[in-house]
């Protein structure tokens, strides 16, 4: 069964269309990146597919369910990373992971056993039990990954993944989203960090205007425009749609 | 001034903006809904000023006193609560990183700030303010300058509290740059409680005492010594006598309207120096200070067991953690206490079963709306608090429709705890009729859960994701519009109310013969408006999260 089938997807706010007839899906095991320009779709799309936003017309089925029709069967499947770490800024980052860990219903002797180690990982040693208010960006951002690999769910949707985080941590979610993949997860991966996408990607996927112009594997750009270097790629695939 | 008037203008297109999102349909049903509240205060102010104005010998003594009285109340609530969104205004806002990082005079930047929090903080008292003096104008006969010079006297009235705040606030980061907003807001609050007890100790103002006495003579010596409010180096006294100025036509008015615009600019000036030598400084020296708040571990850090548990913690933890929200819960409560042991002093002549129980409905009028504000202030601000973190509540297998009722149960829980004592308290107080100690605890679980399903309702249709302050939130149109709902429905239920509880006070004290149709058909109509109010705004409350894109 495909992990996601978006069929015919658009938003449009007011008169202007940022998502348009966007057709995908996407295999268990596969990482997605979707790469595009500023304002190109990408951030609408992720919104879309984590219900945050209502869709103008199209469907999305997560794992056979639709998620218009039992929106919290699709939802209990997904994790979303906003491109915005926005955290209640009066709780500790611990007291935000126990509150997602509540809303989901993970086990507490489960949670307990898969935080640990995570915090160890992402080194946020006694940030842990410090309120989100004094976090830096890229704080915010581990917490936020931390909470999501708790919930342990079949399809990942990751906004902007790297922004504010330092090379280490970088690494680590590297690491970590090669790993989720070998587990058999699915990921839907937008950012602005070719190299990244580079690194991590099954399939690319290049949005601009809120159109997918392109999906296919790295190769498949290369043989397509000719050029080696994913930044050339990538360029080029947008000049050419902008004109 | 040039960058001042450059932030301003950027501050008022936001404003524009905003309106212009807003939409006809809200922006009409929002201007009928402040025209009825006007409406309403007006006429019943009017009212009160026309009956006091035909009542002889201490009539227009009573007149004067009430506009001194509430002028000088006026003046200690602006004063809390400029120093309270000060601390958030001036310190504690995203939005001045930003300013600060600009080639712009602090002293801009201040006086900008200035304005926006005398607006935010000031809002409230110009609801009850202006339908005051245009009832006192038009009851009295005032000539028309009277309008116009009044709405302006209120407006240089509202920057003096507002500049003093901000130097007081920037007096105390400057002394303790350490300081935390909670301390903050006690120091305050202590600060404003003291001057005002000290400030009528010495003034011991007659007004406040209780009169008890039925001779004429003492009647109009009571009268003729009635002291000023606040004293004669107030600038309450000064706006009250500008509006009474216009009674005898001497230059009395003209004088302390000067006196009051001389005031005002002066207190700007000044706290204009004190904000070149302090602002600036103190707020960078606070954000040195607060890089890490230290460990803080809550029953939070324990895993939770569901949703709903894990919904409940997030919001106590996050209420305990805002010191704005709590020391005004507190205030309010200690208010109304402070209310409840006066009671107890009522004058001996209410001792007539038939009066207390006339007192203990207008005690149970007044108890709800006192609820009513209160619901506004707290309730209503709680959907707009979940803000940018709605994202992960959004997104999660957790019903929009549950996340509202858990909020729906928890605050009623709250506000019935607090109601039922309130009232419980009150009548033990009063010594109240038995059948009112039975019945209006009752009546008291639907006006909660109607207050709660109105703001929480009023809260998801009109929600200020953009906005931090919960007292903003609660100052913003839709928490304005929502007040007025309060209120209204508030009116609508004793009016409902009002039919039994007068057949039930005539057959039981007065021989009148009872009927019972009147008290079931009462209880049945209020009933019915409260169920459907209940069902009716949390319906609208879930349908507009349901509808709306995050």
């Amino acid at each position: 069964m495909k992990r996601l089938i978006i069929s015919h997807l658009g938003k449009r706010f007011n008169d202007n269309w940022a998502v348009k007839d966007l057709n995908l899906e996407i295999e268990a095991g596969e990482i997605f990146v979707l790469l595009g320009p500023n304002g190109a779709g990408k951030t609408t799309t992720l919104k879309l597919l984590a219900g945050l936003l209502h869709p103008t017309q199209g469907n999305i089925q997560i794992e056979g369910i639709d998620i218009r029709q039992d929106p919290i069967r699709a939802k209990s499947r997904i994790g979303y990373v906003p491109d915005q770490p926005f955290i209640y800024d009066k709780l500790t980052g611990r007291e935000f992971i126990n509150f997602i860990a509540g809303i989901f219903r993970i086990p507490a002797p489960e949670y307990e056993k898969r935080l640990l180690p995570l915090i160890e990982k992402f080194e946020i040693g006694d940030w842990i039990d410090e309120p989100t208010e004094s976090y830096s960006h890229g704080m915010k951002q581990k917490i936020i990954l931390c909470q999501l690999l708790l919930h342990d769910p079949p399809l990942i949707l990751v906004d902007e993944p790297l922004v504010g985080l330092d090379p280490k941590s970088s690494k680590v979610v590297r690491e970590i989203f090669l790993k989720l993949r070998d587990e058999g997860k699915s990921l839907l991966v937008s950012t602005h960090t070719l190299t990244f996408a580079q690194e991590i990607a099954t399939r690319i996927g290049i949005i601009n205007l809120g159109e997918l112009k392109f999906t296919g594997s790295l190769e498949d750009l290369a043989r397509i425009s000719g050029l080696k270097d994913i930044e050339d790629i990538y360029l080029k695939l947008s000049e050419e749609n902008n004109a | 001034m040039r960058e001042f008037l450059l932030i301003y203008r950027a501050r008022l297109r936001t404003i524009g903006n905003t309106l212009a999102r807003l939409g006809w349909l809200r922006t009409v049903s929002f201007i009928f809904v402040i025209a009825v509240f006007f409406s309403g205060a007006f006429y019943v102010l009017f009212r009160i000023f026309g009956y006091l104005a035909s009542a002889e010998i201490i009539g227009m003594s009573l007149i004067d006193r009430t506009l001194e009285m509430a002028f000088f109340v006026f003046f200690i609530m602006l004063l809390f609560s400029n120093i309270i969104t000060s601390f958030s205004t001036f310190y504690n806002n995203q939005e001045l990183e930003f300013l600060f990082s600009l080639p712009v005079p602090s002293t801009s930047i201040y006086l900008a700030k200035l304005f926006e929090n005398s607006l935010y903080a000031s809002w409230a008292t110009m609801v009850l303010a202006l339908p005051l003096v245009f009832a006192y104008g038009i009851a009295l006969k005032a000539p028309l300058p009277f309008y116009p010079v009044a709405v302006a006297s209120i407006f240089i009235y509202l920057i003096i509290p507002a500049a003093l705040a901000s130097v007081l606030i920037f007096i105390l980061l400057s002394v303790f740059p350490r300081i935390k907003p909670r301390d903050v807001i006690f120091i305050s609050l202590a600060f404003v409680i003291g001057l005002s007890v000290l400030y009528l100790k010495i003034s011991n103002p007659a007004v406040l005492k209780i009169f008890e006495t039925e001779n004429e003579q003492d009647l109009i010596r009571f009268a003729a010594n009635l002291s000023t409010v606040g004293g004669a180096f107030v600038p309450s006294t000064w706006l009250a006598n500008i509006i009474k100025g216009f009674r005898a036509s001497s230059g009395r008015g003209v004088f302390y309207f000067l006196l009051l615009l001389f005031t005002s600019g002066s207190s700007v000036i000044i706290s204009f120096f004190i904000a070149r030598l302090l602002y600036h400084h103190s707020w960078l020296r606070l954000g040195e200070h607060n890089r890490r708040s230290g460990l803080t571990r809550s029953p939070l850090s324990r895993p939770r067991r569901g949703p709903v548990e894990s919904m409940l913690f997030k919001d106590v933890m996050i209420f305990v953690r805002e010191p704005a929200q709590w020391v005004q819960l507190s205030i309010f409560l200690i208010l109304l206490v402070i209310y409840i042991f006066s009671l107890s002093r009522t004058p001996l002549y209410f001792t007539f079963p038939q009066w207390r129980t006339i007192i203990s409905f207008a005690n149970f009028s007044y108890i709800c709306f006192v609820l009513a504000t209160l619901g506004v202030r707290f309730i209503f601000p709680t959907v707009s608090l979940e803000r940018n973190g709605l994202w992960c509540i959004v997104s999660s297998p957790l019903p929009l429709a549950r996340i509202l009722r858990i909020k729906y149960i928890f605050n009623f829980v709250l506000v019935t705890i607090i109601f039922e004592g309130l009232l419980i308290l009150s009548n033990l107080m009063i010594k109240t009729d038995p059948t009112f100690y039975v019945i209006m605890p009752v009546i008291g679980l639907f006006v909660a859960a109607s207050l709660v399903a109105i703001n929480l309702g009023l809260g998801s249709r009109f929600p200020q994701f953009n906005e931090d302050n919960p007292s903003r939130i609660a100052a913003g149109s839709g928490g304005i519009i929502a007040a007025l709902t309060s209120v209204a429905y508030v009116g609508i239920s004793l009016i409902i109310l009002a039919a039994p509880a007068y057949n039930y006070l005539t057959s039981r004290y007065m021989n009148r013969p009872g009927r019972s149709i009147f008290i079931v058909v009462g209880f049945a109509a209020f009933l019915v408006f409260n169920i459907l109010t209940i069902f009716g705004f949390l319906r609208l409350g879930i349908r507009s999260l349901e509808k709306r894109d995050f």
